[in-house]
Parts: C-alpha cells; sequence; structure tokens
C-alpha cells in the first residue's frame, strides 16, 4: 500500500532529473551547498548572492570554454546530515564537476567523506576549522584562512596595540575554541600572557555572568570570537556592566556595520580582524574589483552589511572558474589538478594554493590578507598599525 | 495470508537496491531507514507503555558516540589523574557497546523518571537529552566536542581467513540498515505479543488496575526503557559508521522531533506505524526540495503534520486498518483481566 | 565579592523575565495540560512586533509594548479556537505534536517575512547603565526588571482575585465538577491560552530590545520555560515565579563559578535533581493554581 505509492512518487522524479540533467548540457554547472535555513540562513544567503554577482559577471563576459556557467544552489538547513545529503544530490544527481561549501565548520566536515567517495573537489570559502585542511583530504581547496593562519597574521599587530594579558570569550564550536587555541599560542610566542578563557553556547543570548567575571580579571585586553548576533549582545552587555578591557574580535567573517547598527554606542572602540575592507576600497589589494562589487551588490538592493562575507561567495566562484579554465574540461579530475595551479586576483589578495596537511594527501590552503578595523564614532576606520 | 504479509514488505523493500540506482535516493533512503529504527525504539515506549519520552535522541546520540569511540580508540584523563586509554576495536564491537551502553542509560533514566509521569517525565527526558547535548560538547578531550569524531570507519564484516568486506557503498549500507531493521523488529514483536507486552499495554490503558493485580508496573517500564534506548542506540552506530562523522549536532531536539512526528502519524502503538510515517515524513523533505524554498518545505513539513493529526487522531495504520475491517493482532488491544 | 554582587543584581534582573515565561507556560501546562512547544514562538512574536511597531512604524516605544502584548493575546486565542479546540479529546502527545507543527509553521513564517539577520529594537534608554560602585546594570534592564513584576503581579492578581481567575482554578482542580457548576469549559481553556501567551509575547516585547530579534530566539526560550515549569510546580504561579529566579541564580553562578560552557545545563541539572527528590516540583500544591 504505501510502498507502492512511494515507488509512484520515486521513479517518476528519477526520471526527471535524468531528462533535467540532459536538457542542460549546455552550461557547465557549479554547485553551491550553503545553509540557506536554520541559524546560518542570513549568512550562507549572503554567500550565495556573492556567487551569483560572480556567476553573472563571467557569463557577460562569455562564460567559461566557450559555454555559461550555472550555479546550482542547494539549501543545507545549517544541518551536517543535510549538508551530507545535499553533496551526495549536487554530485549524483546534478552531476556538477565542482563544489563550493557548506560555510560552517561542521557542515564541510560532514560533507568531506562524499568529496572522497566520488573524488569531487570543493571550494571551501567560509569554513575556519583546522580539521578540514588536516584531514588528508586531497579535494579540499580552501581560501578563507583558518584561525591559525589569522593568528599569525595578527602577530605582528601585538606590540602596537599595547597587549600585555589578554582574556577570551569565544563561542562553544569548533571555531571558538580553535581560535583561543590558535591566537593563545601565538599571544604566548610573543610573550603576552592569556587570562580566562570564558565559553557561550552557540544560542546563548546572555553572557552577563561570563562578562562579570572577566571584568573582574586584570587582563588589559578581551578577544572575543563568535557570529555577529552575539557579537552584538556581548557588544551591549559588556558596555552596560561598564567593562573597561580593549574589545578585539576575530572571526575574520566580522560584520561591523551591523555591530555599529544594532549595538550603538556599545560599538565604539572595539577592533576587529576582517579579511576584507569593502568601506575603504583604496586599501584593498584590487580597488577597481571591490568597487565593481560593492556597486554591484548596492545594485541588487542587498544589504551592506553583508558584504564582509559575501565577497568569499564572489571569490570561491572566480576561483573555480579559473580552475575550470585551466582544466580545459569540466571533468572532476581535471579541475582538481587544475586548481593546485592557479592564481586569481581575488578582492581579498591572490588566490594561490600551497599544501597542507599529511604527505601524500595534502589538502590546499590559500593565504588571504587579514586587516584589523576599528570602530570609530560609529564609523568604521582602518587604524595604520 | 496475513502472516506472510509482513515479510512481503520486507522483500519489497530487499528489492529497492535492484532497481533504484541513483545514489542520492538510496542515500535518502538509508537515512531514512535508520531514522525509522529509532522511530520504532520510540514506539515502544510511547506506544505499548504510554510514556512520551522527548530525550529520546540522547540514547540516538550515546550510541552513535560510542560506536564511534570504541572503534577509534580515546586517551581521556578522569578525575583524579585517572588516564583511561582505549585501543580501537573492531566496528561490529562498537556497535554492540552502542546498544550496550545505550541501554544502560536507559536504565538509569527509566529508574529515575518512571517516578515521575506524564508531563513531568516528559520534562525530565528533555532535560536529560538537553544535558548529554552539553556534555558531548564540553568535554572535548573524549568526544571532541564541536571540532567534531571524523574518519569514523565504516562496518567490516567477515571472517578471519575468508576476508573482510568494507561497507563503504550505498548498497551493501542500505542492506546493513534493512537487516538490522528486521531484526529490531522482530524483537519488538516477540516482545509486545508476549506477556511482557500485554503487561506493559494494561499499564497504558489503566495504571492503577494493573498495579492491583499484581503487575509491577516499574519493572515493565525499566525494562521497555532497557529495549526501546538499546534499539536506538543501535539506530545510532549504524548512523555513525555509515556519516563517518559525528558531532554534537547528533543530539538536535530536532531528531527527537523527527522520531517523534514519525510515531504519531504513522500511529503510535501499532507495529508499522513507525514505518509508514517514517516513509512519508523521511521522503517529504527530499521530494519537497525540488519545488519549494527552503522555508516553504519547512511550512509545508509542519502543516502536513498538523494535517494529518487532525484528520487521522490515530494514526495512518489504524485508519487504514479501519477502513480495510482489518483489525491489528490481539496484543494492542486490552485483553479482560482475568479476576 | 564585587563579581558576587554583580552576578546576584544579573540573577535577579535575568530571573524577572524568566518567571514571566514561567508563569504563562505553567498556566497552559496546568490547566489544559498542552505541552506548548510553540510557546516560545509566541515570545519571538511579542519581539518581532515591538520591532514593527516601533522601529519600522515609528510608534513610542511603551505603547509598541502594550500593543504587542495585546496581539499576543489575540494570537493566543485564535491559536486555541483554531488548533487545539477541534483536538480537544485526544492524548497529550497528539496536542503536542500539532503545537509542534504550529512552531514549525510560525518560525519558518517568521524566517521567510523577516529574513535570518537579527533585528534589534532601540529604546528610549539608549544603552546608559546606571552604575553603583561595582555594580553597573542597564537602564533598560532595570525598566524590564519592572515591568516583569508588575505584569507577574498582576497575573496574581487575575488568578486570585477575579472571577475569571477563580473559574480558571476550579477548572484546574476538577474540571468536570466545575463544568457541572457552570464554568464555560470552552471559555476557560481559550481564556488561559491567550493568557498565558500574551504573557509569552510580554516576555518577548520586553526582552527583544535587551537582546536581538531572530526567528531562532523562541526555541532556547521555551525550552527554559518548561525547566521553570517544573521546577515551580505545575499549576502554581509563585512556584513559576520563584522558579525563574532560581533558573537564573543557577545559570549566574554557574555559569560564573563552575563553567561556562555548561552555563545553560545548569538548568537542566537542577531539573533533574529537584525531581529525583521531589517529583512534583518545588512548590506544587497539586489542588490549586494561584
Amino acid at each position: 500500500m504505501s510502498i507502492d505509492r512511494t515507488i509512484k512518487l520515486i521513479l517518476p522524479l528519477a526520471f526527471a532529473a535524468g531528462l533535467v540533467t540532459q536538457a542542460s548540457a549546455q552550461t557547465i554547472k557549479i554547485g553551491v551547498n550553503q545553509p540557506l535555513t536554520g541559524p546560518f540562513a542570513a549568512s550562507g544567503t549572503y554567500v550565495v548572492n556573492g556567487a551569483k554577482i560572480a556567476a553573472d559577471e563571467i557569463n557577460a563576459k562569455g562564460g567559461v570554454l566557450g559555454k555559461k556557467i550555472e550555479l546550482v544552489i542547494e539549501d543545507n538547513k545549517s544541518n551536517p546530515t543535510e549538508a551530507a545529503a545535499v553533496a551526495e544530490k549536487l554530485i549524483t544527481g546534478d552531476k556538477v564537476p565542482v563544489m563550493m561549501g557548506a560555510w560552517g565548520s561542521s557542515l564541510t566536515l560532514a560533507v568531506m567523506p562524499k568529496l572522497m567517495e566520488y573524488k569531487v573537489p570543493m571550494v571551501v570559502e567560509t569554513s575556519s576549522s583546522g580539521k578540514i585542511t588536516t584531514s588528508g583530504n586531497p579535494y579540499i581547496f580552501r581560501i578563507s584562512p583558518p584561525s591559525a593562519i589569522e593568528a599569525e597574521a595578527f602577530k605582528p599587530m601585538l606590540p602596537k596595540l599595547g597587549i600585555k594579558k589578554a582574556d577570551f570569550l569565544v563561542i562553544n564550536n569548533d571555531w571558538g575554541r580553535g581560535a583561543s587555541a590558535d591566537f593563545g599560542k601565538v599571544l604566548k610566542d610573543s610573550g603576552v600572557s592569556v587570562g580566562l578563557v570564558e565559553i557561550m553556547d552557540q544560542s546563548a543570548q546572555d553572557m552577563t555572568a561570563q562578562l562579570s567575571k572577566i571584568k573582574a580579571s586584570d587582563a588589559d585586553t578581551l578577544i572575543v570570537t563568535t557570529a555577529v548576533e552575539q557579537l552584538t549582545l556581548v557588544l551591549k552587555q559588556a558596555h552596560a556592566l561598564g567593562l573597561k578591557k580593549q574589545i578585539i574580535t576575530t572571526g575574520a567573517s566580522q560584520n561591523p556595520d551591523q555591530l555599529i547598527e544594532q549595538a550603538g554606542v556599545a560599538a565604539n572602540n572595539s577592533m576587529h580582524l576582517t579579511t576584507f575592507l569593502p568601506w575603504l576600497p583604496e586599501d584593498t589589494p584590487n580597488p577597481d574589483a571591490t568597487k565593481y562589487f560593492i556597486s554591484e551588490w548596492k545594485k541588487r538592493g542587498f544589504n551592506f552589511a553583508g558584504t564582509t562575507e559575501s565577497f568569499r561567495g564572489y571569490d570561491g566562484i572566480r576561483t573555480i572558474v579559473a580552475g575550470i579554465e585551466k582544466a580545459g574540461k569540466a571533468e572532476p579530475a581535471a579541475i582538481t589538478e587544475a586548481l593546485w595551479h592557479v592564481e586569481v586576483k581575488g578582492l581579498n589578495g591572490t588566490v594561490k594554493f600551497a599544501k597542507v596537511g599529511p604527505a601524500g594527501k595534502e589538502s590546499a590552503q590559500s593565504t588571504p590578507n587579514v586587516y584589523l578595523v576599528k570602530i570609530v564614532d560609529g564609523k568604521v576606520t582602518h587604524p595604520k598599525l | 495470508m496475513k502472516r506472510l504479509f509482513p515479510w512481503l514488505v520486507v522483500l519489497a523493500f530487499a528489492s529497492i537496491p535492484l532497481w533504484l540506482h541513483d545514489p542520492y535516493l538510496l542515500n535518502a533512503c538509508i537515512t531514512t531507514g535508520i531514522f525509522i529504527i529509532a522511530a520504532m525504539s520510540l514506539n515502544l515506549l510511547l506506544g505499548y507503555t504510554g510514556q512520551l519520552s522527548l530525550g529520546h535522541v540522547a540514547f540516538f546520540g550515546i550510541g552513535a558516540y560510542a560506536s564511534a569511540l570504541t572503534s577509534l580508540g580515546l586517551d581521556v584523563e578522569l578525575i583524579g589523574g585517572f588516564r583511561v586509554v582505549h585501543e580501537p576495536w573492531p566496528v561490529w564491537m562498537g556497535f554492540v557497546l552502542g546498544v550496550v551502553i545505550a541501554g544502560i542509560f536507559g536504565y538509569l533514566v527509566g529508574k529515575l523518571s518512571f517516578r515521575v509521569r506524564g508531563a513531568y517525565f516528559v520534562i525530565v527526558t528533555i532535560s536529560f537529552a538537553e544535558v548529554v547535548r552539553l556534555v558531548a560538547l564540553n568535554w572535548v578531550e573524549l568526544t571532541q566536542g564541536p571540532l567534531a569524531l571524523t574518519s569514523i570507519p565504516p562496518f567490516t564484516f567477515g571472517l578471519p581467513g575468508l576476508g573482510y568486506v568494507d561497507l563503504y557503498g550505498k548498497v551493501e549500507n542500505f542492506y546493513l540498515v534493512l537487516g538490522v531493521g528486521v531484526i529490531c523488529q522482530l524483537v519488538i514483536s516477540r516482545l509486545t505479543k508476549s506477556r511482557v507486552g500485554r503487561a506493559m499495554v494494561a499499564l497504558k490503558e489503566n495504571e492503577s488496575l494493573a498495579v492491583s493485580v499484581g503487575i509491577d508496573v516499574t519493572r515493565y517500564l525499566i525494562l521497555a526503557a532497557v529495549i526501546s534506548a538499546g534499539i536506538a542506540g543501535a539506530a545510532g552506530s549504524l548512523y555513525a559508521h555509515y556519516l563517518r562523522i559525528i558531532d554534537p549536532d547528533v543530539f538536535m531536539f530536532l531528531y527527537t522531533v523527527t522520531m517523534v512526528i514519525m510515531v504519531i502519524t504513522g500511529g503510535k502503538g501499532t507495529l508499522a506505524g513507525p514505518i509508514v510515517g517514517g516513509l512519508i515524513f523521511g521522503f517529504i523533505p527530499v521530494i519537497a526540495r525540488s519545488f519549494a524554498t527552503p522555508e516553504l518545505q519547512w511550512i509545508l513539513y509542519g502543516a502536513l503534520m498538523i494535517l494529518i493529526v487532525f484528520v487521522l487522531p490515530q494514526g495512518i495504520v489504524p485508519a487504514i486498518e479501519k477502513w480495510f475491517g482489518v483489525t491489528d493482532d490481539k496484543s494492542a488491544t486490552l485483553e479482560p483481566v482475568k479476576p | 565579592m564585587d563579581q558576587f554582587l554583580q552576578h546576584i543584581v544579573n540573577m535577579f534582573i535575568l530571573g524577572g523575565t524568566y518567571a514571566l515565561l514561567g508563569i504563562g507556560l505553567t498556566l497552559i501546562f496546568g490547566i489544559m495540560r498542552v505541552v506548548n512547544f510553540a510557546h516560545g514562538e509566541l515570545y519571538t512574536f511579542g519581539a518581532y512586533f515591538v520591532y514593527l511597531a516601533s522601529a519600522l512604524l515609528g510608534m513610542n516605544f511603551f505603547v509598541s509594548l502594550v500593543i504587542a502584548i495585546v496581539f499576543g493575546c489575540a494570537l493566543g486565542a485564535a491559536i486555541e479556537f483554531i488548533l487545539l479546540r477541534p483536538i480537544r479529546s485526544a492524548d497529550i502527545d497528539t496536542t503536542m505534536l500539532v503545537m509542534i507543527g504550529a512552531m514549525i509553521v510560525m518560525q519558518n513564517t517568521e524566517q521567510y517575512v523577516w529574513g535570518g539577520v537579527a533585528k534589534s529594537v532601540n529604546t528610549p534608554f539608549g544603552e546608559s547603565a546606571l552604575v553603583l560602585g561595582p555594580i553597573s546594570v542597564s537602564w533598560l534592564r532595570i525598566f524590564v526588571f519592572v515591568a516583569a513584576l508588575a505584569l507577574i503581579a498582576g497575573s496574581y492578581l487575575l488568578i486570585n482575585r477575579t472571577k475569571l481567575g477563580k473559574a480558571m482554578r476550579a477548572t484546574f482542580q476538577d474540571r468536570d465538577t466545575a463544568s457541572l457548576m457552570g464554568v464555560n469549559i470552552q471559555f476557560i481553556y481559550m481564556a488561559t491560552f491567550a493568557l498565558g501567551s500574551s504573557l509569552a509575547a510580554a516576555a518577548g516585547a520586553l526582552l527583544g530590545p535587551v537582546y536581538v530579534i531572530s526567528p531562532q530566539m523562541g526555541n532556547l526560550a521555551s525550552l527554559k520555560a518548561f525547566a521553570i515549569v517544573i521546577l515551580g510546580g505545575l499549576g502554581s504561579i509563585g512556584g513559576a515565579t520563584i522558579g525563574g529566579f532560581i533558573l537564573a541564580f543557577a545559570e549566574e553562578i554557574g555559569a560564573g563559578y563552575i563553567s561556562s560552557g555548561y552555563r545553560d545545563a545548569m538548568g537542566f541539572l537542577i531539573i533533574i535533581l529537584v525531581l529525583m527528590f521531589k517529583p512534583t516540583g518545588l512548590f506544587a500544591r497539586a489542588e490549586r493554581i494561584g
């Protein structure tokens, strides 16, 4: 009874899927695996919109290898099981030769076994967990910095900021914990002591307990790693408690505009590590490209604050297309090989991959620029350090 | 003929990989199958003893972690400076341990929560699941916390001398899940048709009456809890070795909700209920993905839930049975209590 | 010592709003025996409504709060009428499932309408804080605390000093007898759900500006509300109030002195402990509410 019904539903769908893939042999497909619903929906949507700008730009110039590119976008619902299922669908159903995804580290980690199984490369645009590039998966090409690279870039800024002792307040996931570990190491190597390491749960809204504890400590700086919503709350609550330490946020997907808008006065004098400077195109490695991207973004009516995340979608797609170009054909193995040799002038710097991870099964990691910005009187500034 | 029907269903399921080749859909079948097993375990508790456990995902997750850690090996320091080191064991042992450890937790929760009933039991089970999730998240040394347990080995079957087979492929995993599912269903079926099962139903229908005839209520509840937890742990183990990566997200409340939906819409207290409910709610997201926007998919899901409950409050299977004038085996109905 | 005092102050402020959440749910749970998973969604609704009224429509902040509560009440009544009344005779888990369905629909509708980016509401208080020596509290939070206490007092008076409240207590105690005595049970159920929902919406309206507003904010609120209800005992307003403060205390002290990662677990651990020793909750008087 119910079995028959299920069969009758699945068969036609399977056929339809086959037909659809036949019909679009005229385009080159790129899979996009992002969270469009669930807690990370806002960020995933930004990345997808940035990707679309890149795709439209490339298609306007004729596409790649004589064909237009087509983004096949699927929602992984901010859920690792779904991320893996989506990867499966994109690879086996839509037959994409390459993917970009999956935003969050645990989402990307869930997809990784599928990449090994089907030997399809994926450009990782946002995830920051060290594990992604050290698990021996040669199909991973990451353009976002893991916190180790971010921390290294932060090292030369330390003496200029006058930090003697720092406390940490991080989100309780691999991103936050990884950051406290990597930054802690860099601090210690530079002679700076590490004080408290406090944690906040992903969905926590009240951090007054942790902040009260930090307020009473003798550190001069507080380093915070978490997403922008929680960060807004941290800044507001820190301000209300009268916390006097200097606050630096890491994570490179910070969103100072949203902080200014929502935390108001509480955001002033806070500093943030970012990988993009949409407010100051002249300070970016490719000012013209930056200006183009931002004007296009505004033209489409998107929230300006999203540019700190969406540029990754843009750079990711352009990197993939460069790989397809170099490979000469839209096939996973060729693209994987070709990506090792690309050099793309991204919005954030040059994308060029180096080998990391266990020998023989290295993953690829590019080293993006890292900037420190400071919010002064409700505006984002780029202090010269 | 009636006896044969379930076996025909099993054969039909078994034939799926022979004509369904799309890996994406096969993947959906496997994950749905795993959740159906978990739903069956919840049905044992909810449908036959009437106790609603909203923390069931805890047993699922405990089974997953126990099985994964057994097969990966671990090295932790306990309070007092004790170091516990464990070498990796074969995956099937991980499966067994997953079932056993989940069962032990089932026993503990059972003992604890059966002093309370109804609404309170619901809350205690939710609390338990949340605490387990937070432990998995924070005890990083043991569980890797949010960094996730990766590179979990897949199931291996074979005999020394004859060689081993690693279950990487979809088809093999499908049959594994089907096999485990059939075994669990048999266990549940035997249990509910036995004296123990009748005692549990008596408990659900009228507890004070059951007690007054001398049925040891708590003992049977705990037994149900242990078996239910063990089966959920089995499902968790399958999940861990199929997905090959688990993180504390495995304890998401959403998964409990999924199991509950499958059981109640299918028809709690019936043997076929969780399977029917599971097939529907396991495949709706898969099908909806192709024509609905992400939020709309969820809205449809929620609306469908409400609709089924409104139209068929007892669930789909009992409604179908009534329609065809066929009643299920006697164990689901109350037998007159003999003086 | 300073840190401890700050924690205590934090605890009071937090406890007031937790209490609001708990009271709303304990009434619904206690009188109607509905496992109301949509409770958190009413909380979210209240918050978004204040955003709509004050940030988008430019209305006065305090007026927006009041309107949010009124609309929360109406929404609660509507939910009761449409979803709960038809399945009045169903089992507790069936009604629970319907509430879960409602939660999924509401949450995703909110996501669809407002998008996933968090919203914030500006209040007349700004970010300024009251500083008393080593202790610092924002004015907004003080206002929220006072408002919460007022609402709690109001609920208490409603339940214990009005005719409607009497009817509710009678229904809680013995539904059939109450019905025989002339109480309109259908109306009482609707009123109970509406009241509980308006309290949840109030909590959301008050806390939305304190935190940020996002579609998922209701999930944690729901869970904590259930914890408070259990701590305080089903149907007991006083119990829910005290339960709210106990939960806030456990979270503040737990996070401050034991481990911040386990902060949210504190509440749940307490529940398990309480139920082990006192299965009906700390303050449940099985026969009465109020």
